[in-house]
């Protein structure tokens, strides 16, 4: 070993190799696998025999547990899919500098997972210029990849051509959470209205909820993030635009529509009277879930599937606590609406600088339809049968109590999943709480009302050069406002500060974009 | 100096050449290679075209960066901090380490060092999340104590006046005990006669300190100096992002937390290479001023 | 040191004192919290946000994370990265710190600024990426090692320790027939413990805590130090990847608080222990009888 490293050290200092390396940008092989696609995988890929060697396959993913899990798993998907399989996995807080660095360096592997829109948004530039592979025309040939769904997919398309295949995501998860225990005292059902949400916050700050004969609770907790927190989701309920809307037949900002200022007011107004967390600018999201936990605020609106967790530990500390879900809540126009996203979390794109030819793509493509057959779809889902799930009435899941169990043996994989429940017949979960099954309904039901972004499939260029350093200014000012820092007047000269910043040439090039597509 | 003389010098040390060998080495191979790294920032880099295929820009990125309506503000915040950092930080690991020095129940001593050298460990995230539940308005233990005393209540996390004091305090929290450590290394070296002697000249404690302890670590002082004055921008990104927001924006955004949002965030690797190098250039004019001072005074300096 | 019997001297001596208990309280209260925290319920650390000294003691975060041998692993990792680390940089350094702390080295001025130059100026993290990659050093524990060999800091701070010594030392030694690493290995190191201790330190702590080469250089999980188990735990129980990542609710639920303080606590230990060890190099006259007698 020393006296190859050695060698290669003297190579490397007689020669330009390093420097010609890194002036050419290194487009080289990845060196991470070398085994030759087996030719042996035709057109909708099913190895031909069973004695054929397995194909050698190394993706890359984030890992979104503490620990990296036990490989029971990936042992039984090697031996479903005549795969040799390796999976490397990185911590999810690094995944952007791990992405950014082996991408840099030719070093990503056959299959490299994105994480997120955020990151893939990125890559879009390098996929035009044809760093990864168009799957589009092969797509077709493979009896489960096809079974994608089409408007996901074209959300996902670069320039109309598509190189992903995504994980599928609920459209919208979006609504309300609240103490179900402290409305009943109280006398209140589950709001329906803005008006009604803001009365349930009143009166959980001063209709004494837990009965302690003190004044020491509040109505909303609320973090630092103004769309997975609160704030975009009472916007949709005002009827604000999903990032971008139709004012006149041209696409303008949200902020520029006037339900955006009435969300706002909204919020001043919690903030004034103290129905919301003080310090809901700069809390997280663990002090955030922390103040509805120990019974010191009484609603928390984001995803409702929180339901779950935020039940087991409230629990804990209080047996007697209650929680419940709403959604459908109409704004002072009387309609409800609620944001979606692009109905995709994870993708996964293949780069040319490992995937060598048409035919190991082929190969890498069979895999992944194979992972979208019930019984693999399932495996990566739920795990083993009788271990990490357990079939109940009407043939659901139930997960095993044991969740630490699972988290270092099975929840990991779950990010490989490709598709999801609306593509694949897969198993769907059983859940014992009432209220987190209340919640899976209402997130399908969320469904009939979504309000959509018209820009996810369109594009700017001035926003994938300046467009997160924009939103800055425009986050900053909705804080500011809420919090009384800046008046009506102001918040105008911040939207001209976007505007001069780059915003402009963001609106034209978005309608441009917009024309070309109709 | 004569040629034959340097070539005779430089032979008779062959041994000492042979020693900074395999570290020179190391910085040419790990160091002085990458820096090839820095000519992205007079293009358009795109990582898959590489360096060689990428567009010459000229100086478009430090345009960008100068022409940033923020851009003075960023420098001032930046050159504040840093000023904070230099006066009211700088010397608190010299005091310590003199006060230590003074102690004479060695167990005590060792007790004290080993405590105040933990905080070091501690990340940032812990750190500001430790004091966000001490200072939050919801509940934190300083507000609820103003509040029993019938006091106001402040809101330390979301002003523009309660920044500086509360990084500095946390900086002050967590880095003061482990920058003793060189200190307590040098004072150890102080020949303990220089001590005695001045005992018998009646000189007191203070004196002692003044004039034996004081000068002894002078030269390590100096050059910790330089070499902090040489990271003048660099403030410590993780620590100021996490404190980072709406309301202090305009007293907290630095050239990191800057170039975090406008390059890193979105790719641009340039621009994010053009700000670095404009701060390492800063902080090489400094280093090289401070390093000239020192020489001017007698000192060492770095080179 | 002998005792200063004066009222000055006794007043100094008890405000030293004071000073520095308090200091010590000040910064030993969020880590005791800490402890506290790991060793207490879930649920009395979620009402009391603030813990100190836990109603109940509850091992169950322990028990959680040494449940796997993964920390182990890694600690095992990290111990053996950073015992290597230590001594191959402590090598490189001081060789190069003695070398340039040679007044009558010709070219001495050029290197140290050389040296100087490359704390200022870095090509960043993809050149690197390259240069480890081309040395073959991927996904190997020389990735951890060899690309921060050397601390261009701790090589000027070891370097002016040395500068230091009293001058003479070197000719006497060639007087007596000593080579130039006699004169290092015998004299010089030997009079510098305290430096040499404490930049060794620097390094194991450089090395304890590395983590970004971890991420970047390292594919095989089971190579990780414990840095990255913790930042991960860390990053997760403090809700920081939060939504964006697309998850939520059912999909991610973050360790628990207690568990979060246990990793916190089990990553620090081992570093603090090697400190009491190094302390008696910075007792006063470690040195005594040095050089003149």
């Amino acid at each position: 070993m020393r006296k190859k490293q050695a060698a290669t050290t003297f190579r490397v200092l007689c020669t330009t190799t390093l420097a010609g390396c890194i002036l050419a940008g290194c487009a080289s092989g990845s060196g991470v696998n070398e085994g030759s696609a087996t030719s042996g995988t035709n057109q909708g890929g099913a190895p031909t025999s069973e004695t054929q060697a397995p194909f050698k396959l190394t993706i890359m993913t984030n890992l979104h547990t503490p620990e990296v899990p036990t490989d029971a798993i990936e042992k039984m998907l090697e031996e479903k899919t005549n795969t040799d399989l390796t999976i490397n996995w990185v911590p999810d807080g690094s995944y952007e500098e791990k992405l950014n660095s082996s991408f840099a360096t030719g070093s990503l592997p056959q299959a490299v997972y994105m994480k997120n829109q955020t990151t893939y948004i990125l890559f879009r530039d390098a996929i035009r210029n044809n760093q990864f592979w168009e799957i589009g025309p092969f797509i077709k040939d493979y009896p489960n990849l096809s079974k994608l769904d089409e408007l996901v997919v074209k959300n996902t398309a670069v320039d109309g051509k598509t190189y992903a295949i995504y994980q599928e995501r609920p459209l919208s998860r979006q609504g309300i959470i609240f103490r179900k225990d402290w409305a009943d005292k109280l006398g209140l059902a589950a709001p329906k209205t803005t008006d009604e949400l803001y009365n349930m916050l009143k009166q959980f700050k001063e209709g004494d909820p837990d009965g302690n004969g003190k004044a020491d609770t509040m109505g909303l907790t609320d973090r630092s993030d103004l769309v997975y927190g609160a704030f975009k989701t009472v916007a949709s309920y005002f009827g604000t635009p999903n990032n971008w809307g139709l004012a006149d037949g041209k696409l303008q900002p949200e902020f520029m529509f006037p339900q955006y200022k009435e969300t706002m007011d909204f919020f001043k107004k919690l903030y004034d009277e103290g129905l919301i967390n003080k310090d809901f600018p700069v809390t997280s999201k663990e002090d955030q879930q922390n103040l509805v936990i120990t019974g010191k605020a009484g609603m928390y609106i984001g995803s409702m599937a929180d339901v779950q967790s935020l039940h087991q530990k409230t629990v804990e500390i209080n047996p007697n606590a209650l929680y419940d879900v709403a959604n459908h809540i109409s704004g002072p126009d009387g309609n409800a609406g609620i944001w979606s996203i692009p109905g995709y979390g994870n993708l996964v794109l293949f780069p040319k600088s490992s995937v060598k030819s048409e035919e190991e793509l082929k190969s890498i493509l069979a895999f992944f339809d194979k992972l979208m057959e019930p019984e693999l779809a399932n495996l990566v889902k739920w795990g083993v049968p009788d271990k990490h799930y357990t079939i109940v009435e009407g043939g659901l899941v139930q997960k095993a109590e044991d969740t630490k169990m699972t988290d270092r043996e099975q929840k990991p994989y779950e990010i490989l999943q490709v598709g999801g429940e609306s593509t694949i017949d897969m198993l769907r979960a059983y859940n014992k709480l009432p209220a987190k099954a209340k919640a899976e309904e209402l997130i399908i039901e969320n469904n009939s009302m979504l309000i959509n972004d018209p820009t996810a499939a369109l594009d700017s260029k001035t926003f994938g050069l300046k467009g997160v350093e924009l939103q800055q200014i425009i986050n900053d000012a909705t804080y500011r406002y809420i919090l009384g820092n800046l008046d009506a007047a102001g918040f105008d000269g911040e939207i001209e500060r976007w505007k001069k910043g780059g915003g402009e040439s963001i609106i034209a090039e978005y309608n441009e974009s917009l024309a070309k597509s109709q | 100096m004569k040629k034959h003389d340097l070539r005779r010098r430089i032979m008779k040390n062959k041994a000492i050449y042979l020693m900074i060998l395999p570290g020179l080495l190391y910085f040419v191979l790990f160091k002085y290679f990458p820096m090839w790294g820095l000519v992205i920032s007079f293009q358009e880099y795109r990582p898959y075209d590489g360096i060689l295929g990428s567009d010459w820009v000229g100086f478009k990125h430090y345009q960008r960066l100068f022409t940033e309506p923020m851009f003075w503000t960023i420098f001032r915040n930046t050159i504040i901090l840093f000023l904070m950092n230099l006066i009211f930080f700088f010397p608190v690991p010299i005091i310590l380490a003199i006060l230590l020095n003074e102690v004479r129940l060695q167990a005590f001593k060792r007790f004290v060092q080993t405590i105040v050298y933990i905080p070091h460990f501690m990340s940032w995230v812990i750190i500001v999340s430790i004091s966000f539940v001490m200072v939050t308005m919801d509940g934190g233990m300083i507000n609820e104590g103003l509040d029993a005393m019938g006091m106001q209540k402040i809101n330390f996390l979301l002003s523009d006046e309660w920044f500086r004091p509360m990084y500095i305090v946390q900086v002050i929290w967590r880095e003061a005990g482990w920058g003793t450590i060189v200190y307590l290394a040098a004072i150890a070296a102080i020949d303990p006669q220089l001590y005695e002697a001045s005992r018998m000249d009646g000189a007191n404690r203070f004196r002692q300190i003044w004039h034996i302890t004081l000068p002894s670590i002078r030269s390590v002082i100096v050059i910790l100096l330089i070499l902090k004055i040489g990271d003048v921008l660099e403030l410590g990104f993780e620590h100021v992002y996490l404190l980072l927001n709406a309301m202090n924006r305009n007293v907290a955004e630095i050239f990191d937390t800057y170039v975090y949002t406008a390059g890193l965030k979105q790719g641009q690797f340039s621009y994010s290479t053009a700000v670095g190098f404009f701060k390492s250039f800063v902080g090489l004019v400094l280093v090289m001023s401070a390093n000239w001072l020192a020489k001017k005074f007698g000192e060492e300096g770095v080179y | 040191m002998v005792h200063d019997k004066t009222i000055g001297g006794r007043l100094f001596d008890g405000a030293v004192y004071v000073i520095l208990f308090l200091v010590a309280l000040v910064t030993i209260l969020p880590f005791l919290h800490i402890i506290a925290g790991s060793l207490t319920t879930v649920d009395e650390l979620a009402q009391k946000r603030f813990v100190l000294f836990p109603t109940k003691i509850s091992w169950d975060a322990y028990t959680y994370i040494f449940s796997t041998n993964t920390i182990f692993r890694s600690m095992l990792v990290s111990i053996g990265v950073t015992g290597f680390g230590t001594l191959f940089s402590m090598i490189l350094t001081s060789l190069m710190a003695y070398g340039l702390s040679r007044r009558d080295l010709v070219g001495r001025k050029q290197l140290m600024f050389m040296i100087v130059f490359t704390m200022l100026f870095s090509g960043g993290m993809i050149p690197t990426f390259i240069v480890v990659k081309s040395l073959g050093m991927i996904d190997s524990y020389a990735a951890l090692i060899v690309p921060t060999a050397i601390n261009a800091f701790n090589l000027i701070i070891l370097r002016s320790f040395f500068q230091n010594l009293p001058d003479g030392l070197e000719e006497s030694a060639k007087i007596d027939g000593c080579t130039d690493w006699g004169i290092l290995f015998r004299i010089v190191i030997p009079l510098s413990m305290p430096a040499i201790a404490t930049i060794s330190l620097f390094y194991a702590v450089t090395y304890w805590n590395t983590y970004l080469p971890a991420i970047l250089y390292i594919d095989s999980a089971e190579k990780w130090p414990i840095q990255v188990l913790l930042r991960q735990i860390v990053i997760l129980a403090s809700g920081l990847t939060a939504d964006s990542s697309g998850f939520s609710g059912d999909f991610v639920t973050p360790p628990d608080q207690t568990i979060k303080m246990a990793v916190i606590v089990v990553a620090t230990v081992p570093v603090l222990l090697v400190y009491p060890f190094l302390q008696k190099y910075f007792d006063k006259g470690a040195l005594l009888g040095s050089v003149k007698g």
